[in-house]
């Protein structure tokens, strides 16, 4: 069952993000050319074809947030909720499903943003020697990690995908609690909203200040400019992110499925 | 044989207001049932609490032994009173989703009604009026082959000559071992087909009885509701 929910919820999502795509990468080429054709002439065609790729870019991002709320929200806690909470599904799939999808279009918004760079920047990219220097920057980083070097980049991803599924389950979760309220449930999920911040926050002070002190200190007391000890701290902090996060995550889905599965009411 | 739906001391309410007072309710299989009330009664309500899309406040509701949930919703075929499809669908992309999740859905079926009420599949919802999208929701309600069918204000928003038709169908459409409940105030245009009703007032259950036992005293089912309900 959980399939076929994704693979409506993709179908319901891609008929807004795949045009949007279209569009930057467009709009990215549009730009390139006519900067090529004008090339020595006027600038104004250019800036503002610019100006068009630009909005369409940070119309992307504010897309990519709005259709995650969205989602949730209309689709399962407004009238269309009444067709798929009586779909023969468990709610903890309803969940997942818009989840995964959600995570997906942030990175397919990413990689549309990388594309059209590409393509803006495609004479810089064909003067390969650019290129080469960019790759060598980033093999030089590595190599400082030693054999390590691939695990950094597995961190990096991972670390990425934990806050963006933490970014999204925080959403879920305010807008769950909201919906306990009998009235005004858009203000008790700001409230909610503010208050699962807080307690992130709040929390994520509480373990970086007291079983890392100790942690710390002894990174410090053995530091004495030793790469190898900044090389540990490094992948202890990004372990201990990519672990918090996921912890929190799992903390915000088990509330929105508890709700959803318990304390649903539609209205 | 047990009961298809079962109401225990039922209560639900909002806020301190009750939508429904300790209802208490047995209803058996293979009946069509009326849930009769004036506005505001409850029946939404109950029928709600049956598909899980309301929790409780007090007491307990079972379908076919269970509480709702995954397993009820598998043999329960509800229609709302709105219109809960995305605007942006087709009507075979429904028919789609309804196959591709409910294994008791019938897609020839379906194609058959909208073909005899001239829908064409191949419309967007967005482009129907909100008459025609109550007929495609009823259709799609009515082919499946569920053990019951909770059916919400299923005439309320169409002309009477498509009236006629929705109530043939749902009566064409039932197997006998299905029951089917009708929330509805339009009880002169349902009565004819009800076996059983359910009189519904401020959030309690004032009658319950079989249809034949009203007239055996000598009464009609829209004369014995204005009679109780009487303002």
């Amino acid at each position: 069952m959980l399939g076929k929910l994704l693979k409506y919820e993709l179908k319901a999502t891609g008929r807004t993000f795949m045009p949007i795509y279209a569009a930057l990468l467009i709009a990215a080429a549009v730009t390139k050319l006519i900067s090529a054709l004008t090339a020595g002439g006027s600038e104004v065609p250019e800036f503002i074809s610019a100006i068009v790729y630009i909005m369409i870019l940070m119309g992307m991002f504010v897309m990519t947030f709005v259709v995650m709320i969205q989602r949730f929200h209309k689709n399962l806690l407004s009238d269309e909720g009444y067709l798929m909470f009586t779909l023969p599904v468990e709610p903890w799939q309803h969940i997942v499903s818009k989840l995964l999808i959600s995570v997906l279009w942030n990175l397919g918004s990413l990689v549309a943003a990388f594309l059209s760079i590409v393509i803006l920047t495609f004479d810089e990219i064909a003067n390969r020697a650019l290129m080469l220097d960019l790759f060598a920057v980033i093999a030089e980083f590595l190599t400082i990690f030693g054999p390590t070097g691939s695990l950094v980049v597995l961190e990096i991803f991972l670390a990425g995908i934990a806050t963006t599924v933490f970014g999204i389950l925080l959403i879920y979760a305010s807008i769950a609690l909201g919906h306990l309220s009998n009235r005004h449930r858009t203000m008790a999920s700001l409230g909610a909203f503010l208050g699962l911040t807080a307690f992130a926050q709040i929390l994520f002070a509480c373990l970086t200040l007291i079983p890392n002190v100790r942690v710390l200190q002894h990174y410090m007391d053995t530091l004495q400019e030793s790469l190898q000890t900044s090389i540990a701290l490094f992948h202890y902090v990004m372990w201990f992110t990519i672990g918090f996060f996921t912890l929190l995550s799992a903390g915000y889905f088990l509330i929105t499925n508890h709700i959803l599965k318990k304390r649903l009411n539609l209205e | 044989m047990n009961a298809i739906l079962e109401c225990k001391g039922l209560t639900k309410s909002y806020g301190g207001k009750k939508a429904l007072s300790d209802v208490n309710l047995t209803i058996e299989r293979g009946r069509i049932v009326g849930l009769l009330g004036p506005n505001g009664s409850g029946k939404t309500t109950l029928i709600k609490l049956a598909n899980a899309l309301l929790t409780p406040t007090l007491g307990e509701i079972r379908i076919a032994g269970m509480e709702p949930g995954t397993g009820t919703k598998k043999i329960v075929s509800y229609l709302p009173e709105r219109n809960y499809l995305s605007d942006w669908m087709r009507v075979h992309d429904i028919i789609g989703l309804f196959r591709d999740f409910y294994g008791d859905f019938r897609p020839d079926k379906a194609y058959d009604m909208l073909k005899r009420l001239n829908i064409n599949p191949n419309d967007k919802l967005k482009t129907m009026s909100k008459g025609t999208k109550e007929k495609v929701q009823l259709i799609l309600v009515m082919s499946r082959e569920s053990e019951l069918y909770l059916l919400d204000e299923p005439i309320g928003g169409v002309d009477p000559a498509a009236r006629d038709y929705i109530l043939e169908t749902i009566i064409s459409n039932y197997n006998p071992e299905a029951t089917i409940i009708i929330s509805t105030h339009l009880i002169s245009d349902v009565e004819k087909i009800l076996d059983h009703v359910i009189f519904i007032r401020e959030g309690q259950v004032v009658l319950s009885s079989s249809v034949d036992e009203i007239r055996e005293q000598g009464k009609s089912v829209d004369g014995l509701f204005r009679e109780v309900f009487r303002c």
